[in-house]
C-alpha cells in the first residue's frame, strides 16, 4: 500500500488544515418540522486540505512523485489524519483495539487531569513486566510520537514503546505527560504502541496519544483513529507555485470514504 | 441522553451566537384577498448557531467525536439554550457535516448548527 509523504520536518500538514467529517444520514421531513431519520455509516467522508508553504525543491518532488504515481484520484494510499490521535479508543482501554498482558489489571473511572473521570489505573500483579499495547497498520518508516499522561502514588519508572523503540519514564505522584519519539521497524507494514509496567507497579494512566510528528500536540480524544487505509485525492489536478528559489506552495485535497 | 459538550470554560457558544424561534404556519390565500391562517406544526422549534474559535486541539477532537457518537444529524442529544438555561432534551445536529479548521496550534475553529426536534 502506498503512504502519504512526510515532509522533511516529520510532519504530514502545515497550518492551517481544514477537516470535514461527514456521516450520512437519510431524512424524511415531515411538514410539521418532524422528522424519520435513518443512519448509514457506511456512507461517512471525511476529507482534509493542507495547505503547504515554503516547501523545498526536495518535498515538493516528493509530493509531486506522490500525485502521479496515484494518478490523481485513480488510486488510494493510507493516510495518517494530521489532526487526530492515531489511537482509537483513547479513553477505553478494555476494547478490543487494545492486547493487555494477562496479568495487567485494568480499572477505569479515574479522575484525570482535564477534569474528567477518563484515566484509567493499570496494576501490574505479575512477577515480570507487563504491557499495555496497541498496533497501528501504520507506515513503520514515518516518525512518531507516543505520548501518555501518568502518575504513580509511588515512584516508579515505566516503558514505553515504539516500535522496536523503547525509552524509560520515571514517575511520581503528580501527572505528568511523558513521551517517546521515532519510527519503527523499516520493514514492517505496522507500528506497536504500548506501555510496559514493572512487576508489582500500580500507575494511573490517561490520554494515550500517537501521532505522525516528533513530538506531541494537546490530547485529542477519539474511537475510530486516525489512520485511513484508503484515502484517495480528491482532484485529478495538482497545482504547484514556485514562490522563491526553493520555495513552492500546493493545496492539497484528500477525501476518505467508508464505502470505498 | 448525552449532552452537548462544553469548552474547557464551561461555556456552551461563543460569540457571535445565533438563536432562531421558528412557527410553522399556514396561509390559505382566497381570491377576494382574504386569507385564513392555520398552525401547521404543535409549537416552535429552536435552532441555535455556534461558532466557535480559539479552540484547542482537545475540545476540537471532542467536538468531531461527539459528531461521531451521534453519527452526524441521526443521534440525539440534550442541548442547553445558553440565553436561558433552559435545557432542551431532544435535538440534533442539523447537518451531517463538520468542518473543524486548525489555523494554527491551539487555535482551532468550528461551527455547528444544532437544531431542537419534534418529539
Amino acid at each position: 500500500m502506498s503512504v502519504y509523504p512526510q515532509l522533511v520536518s516529520g510532519v504530514t500538514s502545515q497550518f492551517p488544515i481544514v477537516k470535514q467529517r461527514r456521516p450520512r444520514t437519510v431524512v424524511n421531513a415531515a411538514a410539521d418540522g418532524s422528522s424519520i431519520k435513518l443512519a448509514d455509516p457506511a456512507g461517512e467522508t471525511v476529507g482534509w486540505q493542507l495547505q503547504y508553504a515554503n516547501l523545498s525543491d526536495t518535498e515538493l518532488a516528493a509530493l509531486q512523485q506522490f500525485f502521479t504515481e496515484m494518478e490523481g484520484s485513480l488510486n488510494s494510499f493510507t493516510f495518517l489524519d494530521p489532526a487526530a490521535n492515531l489511537l482509537a479508543w483513547s479513553e477505553d482501554l478494555t476494547n478490543a483495539v487494545w492486547q493487555a498482558a494477562p496479568f495487567l489489571t485494568l480499572s477505569g473511572g479515574v479522575a484525570d487531569p482535564l477534569g474528567g473521570s477518563n484515566a484509567w489505573q493499570l496494576a501490574n500483579s505479575g512477577e515480570g513486566p507487563q504491557a499495555l499495547t496497541q498496533t497501528l497498520n501504520a507506515p513503520a518508516s514515518y516518525t512518531y510520537c507516543f505520548s501518555v499522561y501518568a502518575f504513580s502514588s509511588q515512584p516508579v519508572t515505566i516503558q514505553l514503546q515504539l516500535g522496536r523503540n523503547s525509552a524509560q519514564a520515571a514517575l511520581n505522584s503528580r501527572w505528568g505527560r511523558v513521551q517517546i519519539a521515532g519510527t519503527g521497524d523499516a520493514t514492517a507494514s505496522s507500528v506497536e504502541f504500548g506501555i510496559e509496567l514493572p512487576a508489582g507497579a500500580t500507575v494511573t494512566v490517561f490520554g494515550p496519544q500517537v501521532e505522525a510528528q516528533p513530538s506531541p500536540s494537546a490530547y485529542k480524544t477519539g474511537t475510530t483513529g486516525g489512520v485511513y487505509a484508503n484515502a484517495r485525492f480528491r482532484d485529478d489536478a495538482l497545482t504547484l507555485t514556485s514562490t522563491d528559489v526553493n520555495h513552492h506552495s500546493a493545496t492539497v485535497n484528500i477525501f476518505y470514504a467508508n464505502s470505498l | 441522553m448525552a449532552s452537548f459538550p462544553t469548552l474547557k470554560t464551561s461555556a456552551v457558544a461563543q460569540y457571535p451566537a445565533t438563536k432562531v424561534v421558528a412557527f410553522q404556519n399556514q396561509v390559505v390565500r382566497f381570491v377576494d384577498g382574504t386569507e385564513q391562517r392555520y398552525r401547521d406544526s404543535a409549537g416552535p422549534l429552536h435552532h441555535w448557531v455556534i461558532r466557535l474559535n480559539e479552540l484547542d486541539e482537545t475540545e476540537m477532537a471532542t467536538l468531531e467525536q461527539f459528531l461521531e457518537s451521534n453519527q452526524g444529524s441521526f443521534g440525539s442529544f440534550s442541548f442547553t439554550d445558553p440565553w436561558d438555561n433552559q435545557t432542551y432534551s431532544n435535538c440534533s445536529f442539523a447537518s451531517d457535516a463538520m468542518d473543524l479548521t486548525s489555523v494554527e496550534e491551539m487555535r482551532g475553529k468550528a461551527s455547528v448548527t444544532v437544531k431542537e426536534n419534534r418529539a
